[in-house]
């Protein structure tokens, strides 16, 4: 086809990519300027995570997998975040982590750095701890159900788990009154319901990247998950436990994208049926 | 302020983003050394991850006087004779022993928790004593689930004609707004990630010294890296 024939619904289908990607870029950028302050819902899923958490006993043991890669630390990061203020302010919890993936140490370090533990008066080794990387996912949680100490006898930094008072009397899954998995991979996600709900019936929390969630709905649904949130909606949690940070900031962004992206759906659209009814090739 | 090494691991997370990022306009050499770097960080994260994962479940139990795990590093080395033409097969050794655990421990509570769970879950959805959008919801969930079971369980051709051809096309506008949902899920995660790196790079990286002229630099070399070669003023390339 020629340069001169084309039509309008030609032009209107081969936008240039770059030009879309320069008018994302800039709706991306314009509301981390001027922030507009679009209202936040607070979610179902989020409620029951929140209350969940809140009606834990003090003296409740809880263990964290940052089952994440580096990919998925923009949107499990900030959940991560809220959900340890949460606890650390509500007090008299232990909160023992471990990782599935092998960045999890690392993303670890993040969450801590930016939580700030100590304003809560919470030491690590006293009130949290970190068993490190244990390869094999699911033989790796199958094994830290059975026994922490025999899958790995020390934590991520090599010192002895039972130098830690924060690991006292705690071995085995039926030790624990909750298991909160952040995870980008199925593996994990649906791991944590056969290795620990299924075989120890413990209440389970799962946080994973948006694209996960309709796979993992049906757990949730059959009552496997007691709330299935995705990253995205850190900034609900962080509303709800009052410490506003990067989860809020991004939902004009995240608003702003999304109609843009509609938009971007309705001109495709307009400009097939306006081609086809046009008399042009589909 | 940060630190020396800090500023560095800013300054450098923030360069690679912008360098990764820029594929989406035009391929360059800046993404390229970008993408070479991260597979060899990656590659080399990872190395260290196992090496550490072997010292802490393998080594120190057996140092601890636990001779079993010799058993373990032994098929651990087996596995490495693949590599061999003459030996290879060894390796099948203790790779039947990894698929033979892995499948053991995933059989034991997959009926239950795949199965058993989701079958009664879809089961026990009412349709009957409950309210109106909760019933027409479940009962669309309900109609799906089993149009989606049909399709792929009865492949017979003869089964998706005639009048049981209506079973199929709701199997299959049910698995279209599945994927839907799911390709809106991916739009929001990818977006998530993109706010996360500018947000990063607008949060941590312009409020350092220097960056805030080192942004427009970097864009500069980047759009002339994405123009073609031959249409550079500068260098001259030889045909």
């Amino acid at each position: 086809m020629g340069k001169e024939s084309k039509t309008i619904w030609d032009r209107l289908e081969d936008i240039p990519r770059e030009v879309l990607y320069a008018i994302l870029i800039i709706t991306f950028i314009m509301p981390m300027l001027f922030p507009i302050g679009f209202p936040v819902p607070i979610s179902p899923e989020v409620q029951r995570w929140y209350d969940t958490i809140d009606k834990l006993p003090s003296g409740s043991v809880i263990m964290i997998d940052f089952g994440y890669s580096g990919g998925g630390e923009p949107e499990l990061g900030p959940m991560a975040v809220a959900v340890y203020h949460h606890i650390f302010r509500k007090g008299g919890i232990r909160v023992i982590a471990m990782s599935t993936s092998n960045e999890g140490t690392l993303l670890f370090d993040k969450v801590i750095a930016e939580l700030n533990p100590s304003q809560y008066g919470k030491q690590y080794g006293v009130d949290y701890i970190h068993i490190g990387y244990l390869a094999g996912t699911e033989t790796a949680m199958a094994a830290v159900g059975k026994s922490i100490r025999t899958a790995t006898a020390t934590d991520y930094k090599g010192t002895p788990l039972d130098k830690y008072p924060v690991m006292q009397g705690v071995d085995e899954a039926k030790d624990f009154d909750l298991l909160i998995c952040y995870t980008t991979g199925g593996d994990q996600s649906e791991g944590w319901v056969r290795q620990w709900y299924t075989s120890y019936q413990t209440p389970y929390l799962c946080c994973v990247i948006a694209m996960m969630v309709p796979t993992m709905l049906p757990y949730q649904k059959a009552g496997q998950i007691v709330s299935l949130t995705s990253g995205a909606q850190a900034g609900q949690m962080e509303l709800l436990v009052k410490m506003p940070g990067r989860g809020i900031k991004s939902a004009d962004v995240i608003t702003l994208t999304h109609l843009l992206c509609i938009v971007f759906v309705v001109i495709g659209n307009v400009a097939y049926f306006g081609k086809k009814f046009s008399g042009g090739k589909k | 302020m940060a630190d020396f090494a800090t500023i560095i691991q800013i300054w450098f997370a923030a360069l690679f983003t912008i360098w990764v990022y820029s594929i989406a306009f035009r391929d360059n050499v800046f993404f390229k050394f970008a993408e070479h770097t991260f597979v060899g960080a990656a590659a080399g994260h990872s190395l260290v991850m196992g090496v550490n994962n072997v010292q802490r479940s393998g080594w120190a139990p057996l140092m601890a006087g636990n001779y079993l795990y010799i058993i373990v590093f032994v098929l651990g080395i087996l596995l490495y004779t693949r590599y061999h033409n003459e030996y290879f097969w060894m390796s099948r050794f203790p790779l039947s022993v990894l698929v033979g655990i892995g499948i053991g421990i995933t059989m034991r509570t997959t009926v239950t928790a795949e199965f058993i769970a989701q079958i009664q879950s879809t089961a026990g959805m009412k349709v009957l004593g409950t309210d109106a959008w909760t019933a027409i919801s479940n009962l669309i969930f309900i109609i799906i689930t089993l149009a989606v079971v049909y399709y792929f369980v009865f492949t017979f051709p003869k089964m998706h004609g005639g009048g049981l051809g209506i079973i199929s096309i709701i199997a299959k506008y049910g698995m279209m707004a599945a994927f839907g949902y799911s390709f809106a899920n991916t739009v929001l995660s990818r977006f998530n990630m993109i706010f996360g790196r500018l947000d990063f790079i607008m949060s941590s990286w312009l409020p350092l010294p220097y960056a805030m002229i080192a942004l427009p630099v970097a864009l500069i070399l980047l759009i002339y890296a994405m123009i073609p070669a031959a249409r550079r003023p500068w260098p001259k390339t030889q045909n």
